[in-house]
């Protein structure tokens, strides 16, 4: 599974799953630290629609980490102060980047979650939903 | 009278700041940032707005701090921010991939994806709800239990919606424009220069004071400025943010998905005249964009106004003046210069003061020669 698509599961998605994975690797492999969890910022690049134009919004406030398994670098950031799930998030993505065989059974676990998750949405999206206008028109 | 500088005052200002803390808690209780983050959102995303920095707990800790004072809770962000390292710039957000919260049209009736209103104040009375004054927090769970329950007939699902200005181009009522991926100007690394570019004034007028922003798109409506700005489209809603590995950027696949943020964006039309040839005039529209962080549909309205006045320079009104909006509107900028006025000038004062008394004195036997 494409980063993109694990890093999004795992963040909206229980921590507790996040959690689950970091520690089966933590449990069998020897995590170093390069660098601890810490705040930073994220520039955010936004097209804009009117010209199509790039501009930046503002910044946002992430933690990042980064730690090393088997020579393989992994980093985890997110968005907000959650150094747990920063670290977390480094630990499986450094799993990831060595191949470890852990990492194939994690298929069928994520794309649980993000059933779980699509749900969630689908229920949070039809409360939004009631809220669509049907117009009717009047006969004057 | 001569004068001299002074110092002292230490024991003083040691003392003020205890008294400041003592307004914050003389009624014996404080207000909890996490009851903040629930009970404020609208203070807490004008806060995130104006000091370009996202995140609600350190929003809502400035608020406490500044005892809900915008000004004073946007100043303590962005001094936060400043001592924070960027790390690293996103991928370019495209905001039709909004997940919609909210979206409406004043222009077009029938959109593509429909008017959804979502949470708006719109449609209220604006009548003070005296409920609210013995709401518990158990009042409010049994409240989003019952709503939350509630059935939804129909078979839609999905949240991501067209652009109206989309449609628009398609049906060649605007003109259509391709990406334009040079790199934007940053306001908080190098100073803005005039005349400024898109991107520093779009950056200003997003991190802007929305009170100043709003007066000022008022100004431009009521006639000092030369529009008749109508809502294209005015969204609500999240939009993902991804970053690139720092060391092996590949595409949107291989890239670190880091959250999402909230917006407010809007799209305003502005019909023009516009001279084809053989002087043949047509009508078209153009388009002034406002995206805010979290949900401040009036600033974001207010943005899009200022950005098509930007556009459109003319010495005829201030509200076209590029110099005269982006120098006035940062919350910042505007809030420090007039409180520093508060500051000690003891000695430019004085030697004000001596001026004057001594162009009085000469006055005075001026008129002592006239009379003699």
């Amino acid at each position: 599974m494409k980063r993109r698509r694990r890093t999004e599961i795992l963040i909206n998605g229980s921590q507790k799953r996040s959690e689950d994975m970091a520690d089966c690797i933590k449990d069998n492999y020897q995590v170093k630290v390069i660098q601890e969890p810490e705040s930073g910022l994220v520039m955010l690049k936004v097209r804009e629609t009117s010209q199509k134009s790039l501009f930046f919004p503002g910044e946002v406030l992430i933690t990042e980490c980064k730690v090393q398994i088997q020579g393989s670098i992994g980093i985890g950031i997110v968005a907000g102060d959650q150094p747990e799930l920063s670290y977390n998030l480094a630990v499986i993505d450094a799993a990831y980047e060595a191949m470890l065989p852990e990492t194939i059974g994690w298929k069928l676990l994520l794309e649980n979650e993000e059933k779980i998750i699509q749900e969630q949405r689908t229920a949070a999206n039809h409360s939004i939903l009631k809220t669509k206008v049907n117009f009717e028109t009047m006969d004057v | 009278m001569g004068y001299v500088a002074v110092k002292g005052g230490t024991h003083a200002i040691e003392e003020s700041i205890k008294r400041l803390k003592y307004e914050r808690v003389h009624h014996g209780q404080t207000i909890e940032v996490e009851k903040i983050k629930a009970g404020m959102r609208g203070l807490v995303d004008q806060v995130m707005s104006e000091s370009s920095l996202y995140n609600e707990t350190l929003a809502a800790l400035a608020i406490k701090q500044a005892e809900g004072n915008p000004e004073e809770a946007v100043f303590l962000l962005r001094a936060y921010r400043s001592t924070v390292p960027r790390k690293h710039y996103s991928r370019v957000i495209e905001t039709g991939q909004m997940n919609v919260d909210r979206r409406i049209s004043a222009s077009f009736k029938d959109i593509p994806g429909g008017q959804i209103l979502g949470a708006t104040t719109d449609y209220t009375h604006r009548l003070l709800d005296f409920n609210l004054m013995d709401e518990s927090d158990a009042d409010v769970q049994e409240w989003l239990h019952q709503y939350l329950n509630e059935s939804f007939q129909g078979d839609e699902q999905q949240l991501t919606l067209p652009k109206v200005l989309d449609y628009l181009r398609k049906e060649g009522l605007i003109p259509t424009c391709e990406n334009n991926d040079m790199e934007p100007d940053d306001v908080t690394r190098e100073s803005l220069e005039f005349p400024s570019s898109r991107s520093q004034r779009l950056q200003i007028l997003t991190r802007g004071e929305t009170g100043a922003i709003t007066s000022l798109a008022y100004a431009v409506i009521r006639g000092y400025g030369a529009l008749h700005p109508t809502v294209g489209e005015l969204r609500v809603g999240t939009l993902p943010v991804t970053i690139d590995h720092p060391t092996d950027a590949g595409d949107d696949d291989d890239a670190f998905y880091i959250g999402e943020v909230k917006v407010t964006e809007v799209e305003m039309l502005m019909p023009v005249t516009v001279e084809k040839e053989y002087g043949k005039k047509e009508l078209e529209f153009e388009i002034g964009y406002g995206l805010v962080f979290g949900q401040n549909e009036t600033k974001a309205i207010a943005m899009g106004i200022l950005d098509n006045c930007l556009e459109h320079p003319t010495p005829d009104f201030p509200s076209h003046n590029e110099e005269f909006v982006l120098y006035h509107i940062d919350s910042v900028e505007s809030t420090g210069f007039i409180s520093h006025l508060k500051m000690p000038h003891y000695v430019t004062f004085q030697s004000k003061l001596d001026s004057v008394r001594k162009t009085k004195k000469e006055g005075i036997s001026k008129g002592q020669e006239v009379k003699s």
